[in-house]
């Protein structure tokens, strides 16, 4: 199987371009959809035939492609929240076709209930898949005012959180460093600000989010679980407008326009937190000169070239800042930093009618800085990663019952796990762990193949290579001391450590029962070659990225999902169920106690086993109306096993979660108010407690005579306790308070946690002399909270 | 996890800004499985850290806040030689070490005739009445001395606080230490569990180079500070720095640590300790 899989790739992209055939009987029009308003390109819109029998959708850059039978007089192009535009192909141009919907907030007479292809739950054959527009995710109720796209995604069935003080999430019983997170197609490797209360990604400068959780196509991959897509907005290239945000802890700023009216726009978006402005009177005058704060930029160009090419720029710089003086040791300072840096270009050009291509090249690094200054010397200590990449992806709308999307990605991986240097007293510090330089490739090939009325398919292939090269030298380490054997191997650069090439099928189907109704199903094989190093359940700034080495071999996961989809009273109520069963190979646990800091021979803090994860995802959404949201309920079973730890004996995962339940509901009272509700429930955490202790580190008072000592605590089974369950309700209010054609200004009021639910954050023990007894306290973070967020747009 | 202390200092800056509550909670555990721990040290300094303690675990709400102690064992250390690649152990050389003070603190054994040597292997060995057996070896290092020690004071400042500087001289062979803080006038210093701060390092980041110490906590003008710097095996190290992760549990970024043990029949320690001394007045001369 993992011989050879670019020959294999090869060969079935040949066979998938025998797939197109005459098709004289039809004409092909295709073009761009976007918002009248301010130019921006709707991604997901369908365009199709006024009697709804033949259609497509808008793809991430707003392009279409349909062929029609050659007699069709009209095409209606439709839009959430936008209203419906038919267009006369009579005398029309067919290719680059520009088409612009109104948005229906701007078309206040005219009530239009109609938006995307409502019955695209049942027809297309996407499974396990989410998009929430950037809009919706700024009406949600928030905590501290801050729209967050991490948080948002959890109320979704089979994706849980990682806890309030997280953004980390679980996707079908993978880890948090299972989900490839996009923005922009470039990846995030950190994506929270302040140790993981809030996300890197600035709510005004979001266009979309889309999740993948299962069933994905060929054209994504790179990591177990889940693709979290995030798209930036391009900016308006009509009108110069300025929007923002006040909130309790942070604002945030947006400036976009036109660089030339019509043809090209510029975004730049900037957030700060002042919660270290803020503070600064209430601190005591010890802890005076501490501060946290973080802030992040995002910047995006978009060109139109000419009808067929169009360019984008963008980049993301964000930092989190940690300024720490010692209250006993004024000397000792301490600076914690660390943020993402990321650049993409991207080059859109449609060759013909039928071929449309992206190419992309990004940058991106992630680094951690940690200055130490102390009296009598300091040190500094740098890791991270950086990626450069090059990406091409084809879409080929060969025939009207076959999408073909090809493409490959290259990415040179850069690790920086440690550099320390500095001194203490008179000695120097100069040391180093050493880097490490991986390529990772991958070609893909897919078909999108609607074989009649009722079947159709998404199949494809991944081949996907990974190779460790040097420079580098390999230390030997003995197992039992942790010491170096004294054995080494040194890697000449560009000499191949470790090679892995792996083929990745994927397979989607669905059949519609009728016009309601369908069943689909997916199989999915993924392989991941890029770990997250931590021992804590989420993910912290110091954690760093491993790659795949000899020793540590790629991770791997199956997926099998089956799911029956069903629309009702008139596609206003989309429903689903679907049951997935996911294997997991090669999956990574590191020792208990494992040093993972500046750590030559990390490899030899970890254990390897497998998981497995399945359960069964019900779903009920409503898409238009005044009322409008969905439920979500899961159960599911997710285990680990590790011949290291728990006996060999399998254990629930930390976020395993048997019952979960999220709702959401949004109701417009009326044209200025708006007010969402949410209800969150999840099967408590399960965790590790000791179930005995005893003293150690025995001394003797010789003043009092009294015994001096520590309880150390044992445990026994792994993840054998379940923490109280985790469950709150939120709700928000959106008060539109002034819309006019230059200014429109909003209030968001929320209220975190409205029956003061006391959540589990961490269980900890405190021996209690009176009573001689160990005591147990569990903490929780975050009680009833009220927020308010001011907006503004003009 | 080493960094789990800055993850706690991180923390509590956070809280500074965020709420955290806390409530006391009832958990009910399942009866753990009774275990015989150990913590056996000898040296060649000083006979007041030459002792084995012999105790059991407790379940963990177990209403009792005191060594559950082991009475009545044969505890013995037999002193050995190194013949080329192997470690002799002569039954001649075996010290008995006796539950002397068993009155007022059940489970210590101590030995008057047992002195330590540096660079000499150790033989543990336990015999409990009910039949089990407690097993284990060790190593007393050469002691290396403090080379240099100096302090100074934080100027300006009314109760003026010290901060000292000392380095000893590392070896190119691979050397662990254990360094123990006592403030304060005491005559001995009666277990090691006396001290006041405890610090282990090994060699991974500076070798064969003087070894730098600062600390970051200051004292205050006058005091007495005693310094116990001991030079332990690379087990025996293995050992103490995963005691330091596992009784420091706990909190929301802690991973359960068990200690490496490196005796056979317990959880637990036998330490060779490779004892160097020194005590300092922090005041101007």
């Amino acid at each position: 199987m993992h011989q050879n899989p670019f020959r294999i790739l090869i060969f079935f992209i040949f066979c998938l371009f025998l797939v197109q055939a005459a098709d004289g009987q039809n004409i092909t029009i295709s073009g761009y959809v976007k918002d009248s308003t301010n130019g921006e390109t709707l991604i997901g819109a369908t365009v199709k035939n006024k009697e709804s029998t033949i259609g497509t959708v808008t793809n991430a850059y707003g392009y279409f492609s349909l062929s029609l039978p050659s007699n069709t007089t009209q095409i209606m192009v439709s839009y959430i929240g936008y209203v419906t535009k038919t267009i006369n192909l009579k005398g029309a141009k067919l290719s680059g076709i520009q088409i612009a919907l109104l948005p229906q907030n701007k078309e206040v007479k005219e009530v239009v209930i109609n938006s995307e292809r409502l019955d695209k739950n049942v027809r297309s054959t996407e499974m396990s898949r989410i998009e929430i527009s950037g809009e919706k995710l700024k009406s949600l109720p928030v905590i501290f005012g801050e729209p967050d796209v991490l948080k948002a995604i959890t109320l979704m069935p089979g994706i849980k959180s990682g806890g309030e003080a997280s953004t980390g999430f679980y996707v079908r019983g993978g880890g948090p460093d299972q989900n490839l997170i996009l923005m922009d197609e470039a990846v995030v490797y950190n994506p929270s600000h302040l140790f993981g209360f809030l996300s890197v990604f600035n709510s005004d400068a979001v266009k979309g989010i889309e999740v993948i959780k299962g069933g994905m196509p060929a054209n994504y991959g790179g990591r177990l679980s889940s693709i979290l897509n995030v798209s930036m907005r391009e900016g308006n290239n009509q009108n110069f407008k300025y929007s923002g945000g006040i909130g309790l802890i942070s604002s945030r700023l947006t400036a976009e326009g036109p660089i030339q009216k019509g043809k090209s726009s510029f975004l730049i978006s900037g957030r700060r937190t002042y919660i270290d402005v803020l503070a600064k009177p209430f601190i005591p005058a010890d802890l005076a000169g501490n501060s946290y704060y973080f802030y992040d930029l995002n910047l995006k160009l978009n060109f139109i070239l000419g009808e067929k090419d169009r360019l984008f720029v963008s980049g993301y710089f964000g930092r989190d800042i940690l300024d720490f003086k010692s209250p006993t040791n004024r000397a000792v300072n301490f600076n914690l930093g660390w943020g993402n840096s990321t650049a993409t270009v991207r080059w859109n050009h449609v060759f013909n009618q039928k071929l449309f291509s992206n190419t992309s090249v990004m940058f991106n690094r992630y680094e951690l800085f940690n200055d130490f200054k102390f009296g009598a010397g300091g040190f500094s200590v740098r890791s991270g990663l950086v990626d450069w990449s090059l990406k091409s992806d084809f879409t080929w709308f060969a025939h009207p019952k076959h999408m073909v999307k090809y493409g490959f990605n290259y990415t040179f991986h850069t690790f920086t796990p440690g550099i320390a240097a500095g001194n203490i007293g008179t000695v120097v510090i100069n040391e180093s762990i050493n880097k490490q330089y991986a390529h990772e490739y991958a070609l893909y090939a897919l078909d999108e193949y609607n074989i009649n009325h009722r079947w159709s398919l998404n199949y494809g292939l991944r081949a996907v290579a990974f190779q460790l090269v040097g420079p580098y030298t390999q230390q030997e380490f003995d197992n039992n001391t942790g010491l170096p054997s004294g054995n080494t191997k040194e890697y000449k650069s560009g000499e191949t450590i470790a090679f892995y090439p792996r083929l990745e099928p994927r397979f989607n189907f669905n059949y519609l029962i009728n016009e309601v109704s369908s069943i689909k199903g997916s199989y999915t094989q993924t392989y991941q070659f890029l770990h997250l190093a931590t021992t804590s359940g989420a993910q912290f700034p110091l954690d760093l990225w491993v790659p795949s080495s000899r020793l540590v071999k790629p991770q791997m996961a199956r997926q099998y999902a089956l799911g029956y989809f069903r629309n009702l009273k008139q596609n206003t109520y989309e429903t689903s169920a679907e049951i997935y069963y996911k294997p997991m190979r090669n999956q990574i646990e590191f020792k208990p106690g494992a040093n993972l800091f500046f750590n030559q021979n990390l490899e030899n803090e970890m254990v390897f086993g497998e998981g497995l994860s399945y359960g069964l995802e019900l779903f009920l959404r409503k898409k238009t109306g005044r009322l409008n949201g969905w439920v979500g309920y899961t159960w599911s079973r997710t285990t680990r096993q590790f011949d290291e730890l728990n006996n060999g004996k399998p254990y629930f995962y930390r976020y395993d979660r048997t019952h979960d339940i999220s709702l959401l509901l949004s109701y417009q009272i009326n044209d200025k108010w708006n007010a969402n509700f949410v209800f969150v429930y999840g099967t408590g955490n399960a965790t590790t407690l000791p179930d005995s202790r005893y003293a150690y580190r025995f001394g003797i008072d010789p003043q009092t005579g009294e015994p001096q000592f520590v309880f150390v605590d044992r445990y026994s089974d792994v993840n054998s306790y379940r923490l109280p369950a985790y469950h709150r309700a939120d709700i928000s209010f959106t008060y539109l308070a002034k819309q006019t054609k230059k200014f429109e200004s909003s209030w968001n009021f929320s209220i975190y946690n409205v029956y003061n639910r006391a959540n589990p954050y961490f269980i900890y023990f405190l021996p209690d002399i009176e009573t001689q007894t160990v005591k147990a306290y569990m903490v929780y973070l975050f009680p009833i909270l009220p927020s308010v967020q001011w907006n503004f747009k003009f | 996890m080493r960094n789990k202390g800055l993850y706690l200092v991180l923390f509590s800056l956070l809280s500074l800004v965020f709420v955290a509550c806390e409530k006391e909670i009832k958990i009910d555990l399942p009866a753990s499985k009774e275990e015989l721990v150990v913590e056996a040290s000898i040296n060649q300094l000083s006979i007041n850290f030459n002792y084995v303690i012999l105790s059991t675990t407790l379940d963990y709400f177990n209403p009792s806040l005191s060594l559950s102690a082991v009475r009545g064992a044969e505890v013995y250390i037999t002193e050995g030689n190194v013949v080329g690649s192997d470690t002799v152990f002569n039954i001649n050389d075996r010290v008995q070490f006796f539950d002397y003070v068993d009155t007022i603190f059940p489970g210590i054994y101590l030995s008057a005739d047992f002195r330590g040597q540096e660079e000499k292997p150790y033989k543990l060995e336990v015999f409990l009445k009910d039949g089990r057996t407690i097993t284990g070896t060790t190593f007393i290092p050469k002691a290396k001395p403090i080379d240099s020690l100096h302090f100074w004071f934080e100027p300006n400042k009314v109760d003026t606080n010290v901060f000292f500087y000392m380095h000893w001289l590392d070896g190119p062979e691979q050397d662990n230490y254990r360094l123990t803080l006592r403030k304060g006038y005491i005559p001995i210093l009666t277990g090691w569990g006396y001290g006041s701060r405890f610090y282990t390092f090994d060699d991974s980041q500076i070798n064969n180079q003087p070894r730098p110490f600062l600390n970051f906590s200051p004292y205050k003008y006058n005091d007495t500070l005693h310094i116990y710097l001991a030079t332990i095996g690379r087990k025996e190290y293995l050992f103490w720095d995963s005691f330091r992760g596992a009784a420091n549990n706990g909190g929301p970024f802690a991973t359960p640590v068990e200690v490496k043990s490196n005796v056979e029949g317990a959880i637990g320690s036998f330490t060779g300790y490779g004892l160097y001394q020194r005590s300092v007045i922090f005041r101007q001369e």
